[in-house]
């Protein structure tokens, strides 16, 4: 083991560091943020982080984790106290990329359930979108309401060596984390308060707003009069905090599967005082559950019904039905393309070079490297499958090799991105660099809107690039920082009303039972 | 051939049940060798009916039932003409890498998602090919029956082809998912048909039959010596021959899951007890269609 100056912030070399230049002197929009924390001192700051733990889990803001003797339940979800700061100029800069990504997104998920002009265009081949698992055949020729497909986007951006931002993964199913977003600038208000002394930092929390206006923009109802739930798959859902906060937030209602109906082509909610008409669904499910007589028969999560209701455009579902084909990791490869194709743009955000292993070029080549790339399952999200060659073994490797020879198409790979690092408080509060992603979120209703900043998620191990919470990565406060040129409507309007108080659900029914029969034949004499 | 089908199915329920929410695909196609004269569907209790098409064309009625119900009577009545389908075209091998091919082709040329990693799939696949795709086509609805025996009740309507080959016997369903993997393997497109099959003996005489609704596969062939449009070809597995005049169809997809006749659900626990029927009636003398 290598002993080291204690209390010496060393960034690594080849790593883009937010706060600190090569050199080690502070950058100029981090230099108050370094003053405040050398006053605060390791020790306070440790005291800071165990007041933290204490707080969320009093409040249930927890998570479960997956560890090295399985699974963890009800762990205080890791807020580092350092917070991240992005100029006012930077977030600008991403804000309109990922803007112009979504509308891209937006585009091509109408293009593949209607008119599918990219494939005659001959920019994405048709096979590849019809074997993508997220393709949703049920959606064919539906036009939701407003036709918007993306109502809440949550990409995943990252910092490459020379600090340019670039876009890792699109997730425009259901992203979730912004809760934890709102909670850590509370928490970061109430136990480091002293940080944001000298700064103007962008609100945050009127990210409910925006979604409650999103969903009503879209609602088929009158001004006014729109009906909007939140709909859980429930309690034992990992992300069940964040739908009820959000329910809570906007103050609509949280509802189950059993708490909808759907008559003839209209959605229902059951309440106390009998069925009321639901306009728009915040549903935080997968498309495979919302409606077994569409989707696996086998759901017991779903609303039978819901499918027929949102085609004859009684309802809107957020996200749409079918958005999952545009944040398949091989369409993502695509996405430049699309923003040329569909806006005439060029993209302000950059891809991370990507191989698609369906093409046996660029699959030879990649198994040629496979120590210096990232290898990703297509289908999957939220760092589940995921290979980092320089970081496997040379076995593991070997293995890996095989299991995508088999099935080559389900498989990408992508250059190693050397994520920036962002100073981050050790058990004893001492500070040393950990590695960041960042996942702003965005609302689409009538435009789209982005919360300042979003959710920084850090990886709490020297050296470790894995940053997802459900493997043991933590997260930061995101600062935007106010240069006082105004807000250019990521604020929701001050008459959107929220806090309604919330009624009784109503009874709740027995399960549902399926029938369906089998093809078969008589033959004749038989 | 002119016929009329009725298609009856009745539940019967232990006790009431509610929101029993069914979608049909019993409605024939109208295609370039068949004809839809007439259609008529009547539900008791009785419901509104919302109908559409679904991402492959077929047909979709809807219809719901909130309140309390003790049975649920679905009554699909039709008359529909059918055509000698024109005969298939002949090509060699090498006229399925044609970009043409491929573009008609589309998603019935992948590989069915749940293909079973089974050593006697591997043997059917490698028997299975003749000297030209046509010619496979044929052999494929000969080599199944071959091998398996046709007999209901040993599968169930979510048996997978592993099942089939395991058990060793099934019904049409079943034929029609093994074919579609077979043809797939060796590079033809393949689609699941689902619909009625004429089935009375060829000199029976009879006028009308009971039958149950069939299942068959149409397989891409390419357009005749290579040149020209690919056309979809029926063929019918259980019956060891293409599919004609005898088929009534309703729609395809890739596999049952994406035509299933009735898919329902009903709120409760209550057992059901279901009869179902397919009637089909000739109106056209059989003289007058033998000539």
């Amino acid at each position: 083991m290598i002993l080291r100056e204690p209390h010496v912030y060393r960034p690594q070399p080849g790593v883009f560091d937010e706060v600190f230049a090569p050199g080690g002197v502070p950058r100029e929009y981090a230099e108050a943020l370094v003053a405040e924390l050398t006053k605060l001192g390791p020790a306070e700051l440790a005291g800071a982080g165990r007041r933290r733990d204490a707080i969320f889990v009093q409040q249930g803001i927890t998570f479960d984790a997956t560890g090295e003797d399985g699974p963890v339940k009800d762990r205080p979800f890791p807020l580092d106290l350092v917070p991240r700061i992005l100029p006012s100029h930077e977030w600008d800069h991403i804000k309109r990329g990922l803007a112009q990504r979504i509308r891209a997104l937006n585009h091509f998920v109408d293009d593949v359930y209607h008119a599918r002009e990219i494939v005659h265009e001959g920019i994405v081949p048709w096979q590849l979108i019809v074997s993508r698992p997220n393709f949703a055949r049920q959606m064919h020729g539906i036009r939701p309401p407003g036709g918007v497909y993306c109502h809440v986007a949550g990409c995943d951006l990252v910092r490459d060596a020379d600090g340019s931002w670039r876009v890792l993964e699109d997730n425009v199913r259901t992203p979730s984390g912004i809760s934890y977003v709102l909670e850590n600038r509370t928490a970061m208000t109430r136990l480091v308060p002293q940080l944001f002394n000298r700064y103007r930092v962008r609100r945050v929390d009127h990210y409910p707003q925006l979604l409650l206006a999103a969903l009503r923009a879209v609602a088929p109802a009158a001004e006014g009069e729109a009906t909007v739930v939140v709909w859980t798959p429930g309690s034992m859902n990992s992300a069940y905090f964040e739908h009820s906060f959000l329910a809570r937030q906007m103050g609509v209602e949280l509802v189950e599967a059993s708490d909808l109906v759907v008559r003839d082509d209209v959605l229902y909610m059951r309440t106390t005082s009998g069925l009321k008409r639901v306009h728009a669904v915040y549903r935080r499910l997968d498309d495979d559950f919302i409606d077994p007589l569409e989707f696996r028969p086998d759901s017991l999560l779903g609303v039978p019904g819901l499918m027929r209701a949102y085609r004859s455009g009684s309802v809107a579902l957020a996200n749409a039905v079918g958005t999952g084909v545009a944040d398949d990791k091989a369409i993502y490869h695509y996405v430049p393309e699309m923003i040329r194709f569909y806006l005439g743009e060029e993209p302000i955000l950059q891809n991370v070079k990507t191989f698609l292993l369906g093409d046996p070029e660029q699959c030879r080549y990649a198994l040629e490297r496979m120590d210096q790339l990232v290898f990703k399952p297509t289908g999957e999200s939220g760092g589940k499958g995921v290979f980092i060659g320089p970081s496997t073994p040379a076995d593991e490797l070997e293995g890996l090799r095989d299991v995508i020879l088999r099935q080559p198409e389900k498989w990408i790979a992508q250059e190693v991105v050397k994520l920036s690092t962002v100073p981050t408080a050790g058990l004893d509060g001492t500070l040393a660099p950990r590695h960041v992603d960042l996942r702003p979120f965005a609302v689409f209703g009538e435009k789209i809107k982005i919360v300042p900043g979003g959710l920084t998620r850090v990886a709490m191990n020297e050296g470790s690039m894995i940053v997802n919470s459900s493997r043991g990565g933590g997260s930061k406060d995101t600062w935007v920082l106010d240069d006082g040129a105004g807000t250019d409507g990521d604020q929701a309007s001050p008459d959107e009303v929220v806090n309604v108080p919330q009624s009784l659900p109503g009874l709740r029914y027995a399960s549902w039972t399926g029938q369906a029969q089998q093809q078969q034949q008589t033959r004749a004499g038989e | 051939m002119h016929f009329s089908i009725r298609y009856l199915t009745e539940y019967r329920y232990d006790h009431e049940v509610t929101d029993n929410l069914n979608a049909l695909r019993v409605r024939p196609a109208t295609t370039s060798n068949q004809r839809l004269d007439d259609f008529q569907l009547r539900v008791d209790p009785e419901a509104r009916i919302g109908r559409h098409q679904d991402y492959f064309g077929t047909d979709v009625l809807e219809f719901g039932i909130s309140r309390p119900h003790d049975h649920l009577t679905i009554d699909v009545r039709a008359r529909v003409v059918t055509g000698e389908a024109v005969d298939p075209p002949d090509a060699p091998w090498e006229s399925l890498g044609h970009p043409a091919y491929e573009l008609a082709g589309g998603e019935f040329l992948l590989p069915a998602p749940d293909e079973p990693d089974h050593a006697m799939l591997e043997e059917l696949v490698g028997v299975a090919r003749a000297n030209s795709p046509l010619k496979t086509l044929h052999w494929v609805t000969e080599l199944i029956p071959d091998r398996f025996r046709y007999q209901p009740g040993v599968t169930y309507v979510g048996s997978t082809v592993s099942d089939l080959l395991d058990g060793g016997a099934g019904v049409c369903q079943d034929f029609a998912h093994l074919a579609l993997i077979l043809l797939r393997r060796q590079g033809i497109a393949a689609r699941y048909v689902s619909g009625y099959l004429w089935d009375a003996q060829e000199d029976g005489g009879d006028d009308s039959v009971e039958v149950e609704t069939h299942a068959w596969i149409e397989a891409l062939m390419p357009g005749a010596g290579g040149r020209g449009e690919p056309v979809w070809v029926g063929a019918d597995p259980t019956n060891r021959r293409l599919a004609g005049e005898t088929h009534v169809k309703i729609g395809h997809g890739r596999f049952y899951q994406d035509v299933p006749p009735i898919r329902g659900v009903y709120q409760g626990t209550a057992g059901a007890e279901l009869k179902a029927s397919v009637q089909m009636t000739r109106l056209d003398p059989q003289a007058s269609a033998r000539a």
